[in-house]
């Protein structure tokens, strides 16, 4: 038995008392070794498994597709490899390039307004009650207004400019970058506060150091979701009447009414979308989430 | 050179129900100065509030306390606290020389010191070589270390630790308890330390102050017979002591208990 004594009044020792030996071996040697590392030819043969599943899951689509073109005309229902063929002399002009630049111009301009104003407006939300009250009508409002609308009202406004372009993306995305980080500031671990305050943090270094790394999952949850709104408007406003951009560009193809033109900038838009997805997006997670060891244990 | 003085401190927790329960009842002590002052009593009593509200982070209901810190020429500022909380509250995405860094550009620590501070109190706790490490990589022991490097990184008048060894095991924590005595002897650190285990006051503590269950009072304040370099753990007369002071906080209870 060890020799401590615990000071508890009301009742039984509440601490267990047990030499723990190993612990201490452990403590010394455990963690030099590196954490979480994974036996090499599973990982491999897990992400193997990985790929061929998303690969599996696109060809199943183009399958289904490729049926669905056995029952109608080729005006109504092209068939996939002439589609792809279209994409393809869309991209060896060098059209695509200059028409998804402009577009994607308008999502990033449009998208990082909406990021630099929705950020603080959310952190003061989530901080001081009075502004949460104050901002929360317009905001939720902001959330139910269609896009549409915004994108109408916008290019009524600016008229056909880039401004509007730009406006209609940043109003339609803000509210629902807000929301998701007033939130997330809502639900910041109220210790750790207290320790940036024992430790008389700048109020620089509260939002820095303690806030903004705890709305990181937040944050890019609302990246995502928000991307995946700015596309959707961008796409309306230039349809209104810009004279390029790939909206304009589905316009074009509409007005002559090749499906197959249409079909062809969507998907040139769907790769671009995925290669931000998968690429950026999930580069961006795994760089600011190193210091979380990936424990997936639960999942299947 | 630090003084702490603890004065009728009040303190209620509303309920659930609407009502307050009262969690500190009128506690008075005054802290050893250059030196380090137990708070032992049971859990729930208050001890964690009572820290807290050193901290600044609570208010009392009633009462006060007093911190005055003097520097010499440089006249009296704003005295420095370290904390070692209960739980380590690390900041878990920046890695362990980053949470100290975190604490020394809050206290204004000169930039210069940083990297002979970092390697002085990392390698006292002993985890010199994990400074690059980010802290959900480290064990529980682990990361409180990098909680108590923290505190003492920044070199503070006050030292707050709430039961900083209790989640360690039985080699460590006594490791770091004679560490910890030693560095608080050598800086002639005043400190408060929370505790429910009576040895480890017995054997921390300069003076022990002697919580009740909660709402919590003093029930007594006794000072150390031995100084710190004479607290041997085999030496009989210090089993003595500490048998005797376990023998008081029972006698306490018991009173308590037929009352
Ligand atoms: N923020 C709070 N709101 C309401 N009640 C609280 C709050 N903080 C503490 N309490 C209550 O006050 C009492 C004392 O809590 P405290 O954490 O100070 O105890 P303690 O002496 O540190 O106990 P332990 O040794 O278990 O850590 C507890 O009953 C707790 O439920
Ligand atoms: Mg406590």
């Amino acid at each position: 038995m060890s020799s401590l004594n615990n000071f508890t009044p009301t009742g039984p020792t509440q601490r267990e008392e047990t030499l723990s030996v190993h612990s201490q071996a452990e403590s010394l040697r455990g963690a030099t070794e590196a954490p979480f590392r994974r036996a090499k030819p599973a990982a491999a043969r897990e992400m193997l498994k990985d790929v061929g599943l998303r690969v599996g899951s696109i060809v199943a689509l183009v399958f289904a597709w490729w049926v669905t073109s056995l029952f109608f005309p080729p005006t109504l229902v092209p068939r996939p490899w002439d589609t792809f063929a279209e994409v393809s002399a869309i991209v060896s002009t060098g059209n695509f390039f200059i028409e998804m630049g402009s577009t994607l111009r308008r999502v990033l301009v449009g998208f990082g307004i909406a990021m630099v104003v929705s950020i603080p407006l959310g952190i003061l939300m989530g901080t001081l009650r009075s502004l949460e009250s104050f901002f929360e009508p317009p905001v939720i409002l902001g959330l139910t207004m269609p896009g549409l609308i915004w994108a109408v009202l916008m290019i009524m406004f600016f008229g056909l400019t880039e401004t509007s372009a730009y406006a209609a993306v940043a109003v339609t995305i803000f509210p629902m970058l807000a929301i998701s980080i007033w939130q997330g500031t809502k639900a910041i671990d109220k210790d750790l506060i207290d320790m940036s305050e024992v430790f008389h943090a700048s109020a620089w270094s509260k939002v820095v150091d303690v806030i903004l790394p705890q709305l990181v999952s937040h944050l890019l949850a609302a990246i995502r979701y928000g991307l995946g709104l700015a596309w959707k408007v961008v796409v309306v406003v230039e349809m209104f009447g810009f004279s390029n951009g790939v909206g304009y560009q589905v316009v074009r193809g509409f007005n002559v009414f090749s499906m197959k033109t249409v079909l062809a900038w969507a998907i040139t838009f769907l790769v671009v979308m995925i290669v931000i997805e998968f690429g950026f997006i999930g580069w961006l997670e795994r760089s600011v989430t190193r210091w979380r060891p990936r424990v997936e244990a639960w999942r299947r | 050179m630090a003084y702490v003085h603890v004065e009728q401190a009040v303190k209620s927790f509303p309920r659930e129900d609407g009502t307050d329960m009262l969690v500190l009842g009128g506690v008075s002590f005054d802290a050893k100065e250059r030196g380090i002052t137990c708070l032992l009593g049971p859990s729930g009593c208050g001890k964690s509030t009572l820290l807290n509200v050193i901290a600044r982070l609570e208010r009392l209901d009633q009462g006060y306390v007093e911190i005055v810190s003097n520097h010499g020429e440089s006249g009296t500022r704003l005295p420095q606290l370290g904390y070692v909380f209960q739980d380590p509250r690390l900041l878990n995405w920046k890695r362990v020389e980053e949470n100290l860094i975190f604490a020394l550009r809050g206290m204004d620590v000169p930039r210069r010191q940083w990297d002979e501070r970092i390697h002085t109190y990392l390698g006292l706790v002993g985890l010199l070589e994990f400074r690059k490490q980010y802290p959900l990589y480290l064990s529980g022991g682990m990361r409180q270390r990098v909680g108590l490097a923290r505190a003492l990184v920044i070199e503070p008048d006050i030292l707050l630790m709430d039961e900083p060894f209790s989640k360690l095991d039985q080699l460590t924590a006594r490791k770091l308890r004679e560490d910890t005595l030693e560095i608080c002897a050598r800086l002639q650190q005043t400190a408060l330390l929370v505790t429910h285990d009576v040895e480890e006051a017995a054997y921390m503590g300069d003076r022990i102050v002697i919580f009740s269950a909660r709402p919590a009072h003093i029930v007594e304040v006794l000072d150390n017979p031995f100084s710190p370099l004479e607290r041997d753990l085999d030496d009989v007369r210090f089993i003595q002591f500490k048998k005797q002071l376990l023998q008081t906080v029972l006698n306490l209870v018991k009173e308590k208990e037929e009352a």
